[in-house]
């Protein structure tokens, strides 16, 4: 009997996420009436949920090392207000729309790897509390990018071939819509799950990845063993702030435009959500990206089953945070 | 000496693990007035036994005897109302509240309302509880200023303010120093003459003779023997004769155990591996010159706070260094234990948990992780895992490491079992000179036959060994030579023709209390 229920509790704490995800998606794909499992109904569930997604695989390997990354959500609207900006300014100069865009686009990956690069320095060489240091960006990136256009919207002048970037994708052969349209598969979701199967090798194959786990699980001891651990941290964090600068570009790109006072609000709190939902310890040194995959779209059919059910939003929060903290309760190791 | 009342007994005690039995129906008596020893090796059942005593488990069968009452507790609380309390190796201790606190942590003396706290008697308590243990630490002080001994007092009186008629250590001395010790054996043998029921754990086999009153092995799960101290004060089995540590160290084990330590061999009197020349640990050790060869031992002995832990993590880069370091003849300095790892030194710490091993992660993570980059490959995109495995599984045939598989995490493995993943991480980093801090800390009789064979082998391979330990029978058994270092120095030192005579350990132990000045030429 004993032996039965903690074999169940291993189980439940290995594939319990999954199982979740399982039965959260019967029953949405039954709510909108489609057949039970409708390759269109995953397709908008990651292609919405993308953005998020791309801030929670980097989250989950922030959160392996032992950190935390609060600043994420005020990374994306720096890093996409900058870009948009200076797109806008190439067009304005007359340059083709195919030089802006890739300008634009490196400018706001280059900013989100240059936002995450001071979280790492303050971490690493301020000697500050990451939570501190991230808190501070938190405030400091979103105001920044308030600055920059007044608290408002930074309208991309980009004729077609940004949103086309943003709204675009690949279609899939063989796999067709209701409507009876290829589904197309976005270019953002295709961005998710590349930088999510990147992500997952780095830290179950690559040394990078050992190394994040070892400091994360016990940093005096790894530094013992001879490791880096400030360029161990100092990465992490700058990874986070490519990632951060990917989703900006994801973002900016799918709306053609940048509100600074709403995008990527909230996104830091959904991110470690989606991390602790997938089975990640706070603690460190332990993580998994493909949990936080999942996480992330459990996260997401929440909000739209939430919302066709007519949920007002401003209960969604307090249904949300309770999967949050179930989550966290099923998964909690047993007491030995 | 059977008139004293029994406080608590087990009754046919058994405990069942899925595929183990970890105790078989042991019957044990706790007399008030008595301090009684468990010992056997780890695996023996000590441990479980102690945690159906204290509440954190329940016998399969059997049961408990509480003053002439059967009882068996179905959680810790119910123990501690029973008034039995375990000092815990990791002292249960908030760091930052005063000792007064602390002792009354749970149940505080309140004022009339029942809201405030009447520091006056809270302190009254405290002042009192540690009087009685001999403790002179001030009860307004914050416990994060106390050494380690002070603490453990603290906890003692801690459990005594809970009316503690049953006190079980769980290896007390293990995180105290020489001195520190003998303080707290004063402090057991007044908890006795109280009329107390003293339990004591121990891996030092010397201490249980020096204190127990009764002792009690563990072996595979059974009570193999007892033995108990006579009106003339000395320990006797059942036929009367006179018990030493060699004879309880026989029962633990089942079998005599062949010379706890291996032949010595020759030092090879080769070109020095490592020299330090004027060497220290910035602010804490200075003035060291100290040459070791390769396939030599060299023990540094000294008590806890001397220093000598400080200077072997300066050498090898984790800590500011002073003074100069040669390395087969050329100078070094090294900034990261990752530098000195490349150019051949290994460092494995005193401390398993907190510094030297990972204890949430696998055997072949803990093994590979500093020669991850042997593994690796394209730019460190790809790690070998197959070659990581086959390693891992060659040093846990090489070492004899006794585990279920090696991807689960260590932290369920014993003591010993740990040493030598922590070893076998350092040796697969090819080290020319390796420092060991504490080797046998924490580790049973068995393991620790096999980890001297083990060092001993390395240094005939050639490897230039130094072992820093605090117990001296190790040392003397163990090296070739001993230095002992105090207050940041060395003082003195043994060559290995000192080491044979029949003093030596009296006369290091001297040295390194400071009771006796010699500056010998030893280096």
């Amino acid at each position: 009997m004993n032996r039965l229920s903690s074999r169940l509790q291993e189980a439940l704490e290995r594939w319990g996420v999954l199982i979740a995800f399982a039965i959260l998606f019967a029953i949405s794909s039954f709510k909108q009436g489609f057949d039970f499992v409708n390759p269109e109904n995953f397709r908008a569930l990651l292609n919405s949920n993308a953005p998020v997604g791309i801030l929670a695989v980097g989250m989950t390997l922030v959160i392996v090392s032992g950190g935390i990354d609060l600043s994420v959500g005020s990374m994306v609207v720096l890093a996409a207000a900058l870009g948009t900006t200076a797109m806008n300014a190439q067009i304005a100069g007359e340059s083709s729309e195919l030089n802006a865009v890739l300008i634009g686009g490196a400018v706001t990956i280059a900013a989100g790897i240059a936002a995450g690069c001071i979280n790492g320095a303050l971490i690493v060489f301020g000697r500050i509390a990451p939570f501190i240091a991230t808190l501070g960006g938190l405030a400091a990136f979103r105001s920044m990018s308030l600055a920059i256009a007044d608290a408002g919207e930074i309208r991309s002048q980009s004729a077609t071939l940004f949103s086309a970037l943003g709204r675009g994708g690949i279609p899939i052969p063989g796999l067709e819509n209701a409507a009876g349209k290829p589904l197309t598969i976005s270019f953002s979701t295709v961005i998710f799950l590349v930088v999510a199967v990147v992500a997952q090798w780095f830290l179950s194959r690559a040394r990078f990845g050992r190394h994040l786990i070892a400091v994360g699980a016990n940093e005096t001891a790894a530094r013992y063993s001879g490791l880096s651990i400030s360029w161990i941290r100092f990465r992490v964090y700058a990874i986070m702030g490519l990632l951060a600068g990917i989703a900006a570009l994801v973002q900016s790109s799918r709306m053609n435009s940048v509100s600074t006072s709403q995008l990527g609000l909230g996104s830091e709190l959904d991110a470690i959500a989606a991390v602790v939902i997938g089975g990640t310890s706070l603690q460190g040194g332990f993580g998994r990206v493909w949990g936080t995959v999942v996480g992330v779209l459990i996260l997401g059919m929440i909000t739209n089953m939430l919302t066709i059910s007519g949920v007002s939003p401003y209960w969604q929060g307090a249904i949300k945070g309770a999967v949050i903290v179930l989550a966290v309760l099923v998964q909690r190791p047993s007491r030995s | 000496m059977e008139n004293r009342a029994v406080i608590l007994g087990t009754r046919a005690v058994t405990v069942d693990y899925p595929g183990v039995r970890a105790l078989d129906a042991v019957t044990l008596d706790f007399r008030a007035g008595e301090i009684h020893a468990i010992v056997g090796e780890n695996g023996a059942g000590k441990s479980t036994l102690m945690k159906v005593i204290s509440g954190a488990m329940r016998p399969t069968e059997g049961e408990l005897e509480l003053a002439g009452h059967s009882a068996n507790f179905a959680q810790p609380s119910e123990a501690i109302a029973a008034g039995i309390a375990m000092v815990h190796q990791e002292l249960n201790l908030v760091p930052t509240l005063t000792v007064e606190e602390n002792i009354a942590l749970g149940r505080e003396p309140t004022g009339v309302l029942g809201i405030a706290v009447d520091h006056r008697a809270q302190r009254a308590q405290a002042r009192e509880l540690l009087a009685l243990l001999g403790s002179a630490c001030e009860t307004g002080e914050l416990v994060s200023s106390l050494s380690i001994g002070q603490a453990q007092c603290v906890e003692i009186a801690k459990c005594l303010a809970r009316d503690a008629r049953v006190l079980i250590f769980d290896e007390p001395t293990a995180v105290l120093g020489e001195q520190e010790a003998a303080r707290l054996f004063v402090q057991l043998r007044r908890l006795r003459d109280e009329g107390r029921a003293v339990i004591f754990i121990s891996h030092h086999l010397d201490e249980v003779v020096t204190i127990a009153d009764r002792v009690s092995v563990l072996r595979d799960g059974q009570l193999v023997e007892s033995f108990a101290r006579d009106q003339s004060g000395s320990l006797r089995d059942a036929r009367g004769r006179s018990v030493d540590a060699g004879r309880l160290a026989a029962a633990m084990v089942g079998r005599e155990l062949g010379s706890l330590f291996p032949n010595k061999g020759a030092a090879i009197g080769g070109q020095p591996a490592i020299e330090l020349i004027d060497f220290g640990a910035r602010g804490i050790s200075q003035g060291i010159s100290l040459s070791v060869s390769s396939g030599e031992i060299v023990g540094i002995a000294g008590l806890v706070g001397s220093g000598r832990s400080e200077t072997a993590q300066a050498i090898v880069g984790l800590r500011p260094q002073a003074g100069r370091i040669l390395l087969a003849g050329s100078a070094v300095r090294f900034e990261s234990a990752g530098a000195a790892m490349r150019a051949g030194l290994a460092y494995v710490s005193e401390d398993r948990k907190g510094s030297g091993l990972h204890l949430s992660l696998s055997s072949i993570a803990n093994v590979t992780l500093p020669s991850l980059d042997a593994y690796t490959s394209r730019g460190g995109l790809h790690v070998d895992s197959n070659a990581e495995r086959a390693t891992t599984n060659r040093w846990i045939d090489t070492l004899g490491i006794r585990c279920a598989r090696p991807d689960s995490p260590i932290a369920l493995l014993s003591g010993g079992n740990q040493q030598k993943i922590a070893l076998a991480r350092w040796l697969e980093t090819n080290p020319k000179v390796l420092i060991i801090d504490e080797p046998t800390r924490g580790v049973d009789v068995g393991a620790k036959a096999e980890i001297y064979q083990i060092i001993a082998q390395l240094a005939r391979d050639g490897l230039a060994c130094i072992v820093i330990s605090s117990d001296l029978p190790e040392l003397i058994g163990l090296a070739h030579r001993v230095v002992v270092m105090r207050g940041g120095r060395v003082v003195g030192g043994a060559s290995r023709e000192q080491l044979a005579l029949r003093n030596c350990e009296e006369r290091i132990m001297r040295i390194a209390s400071g009771l006796s000045a010699e500056l010998e030429a030893c280096a």
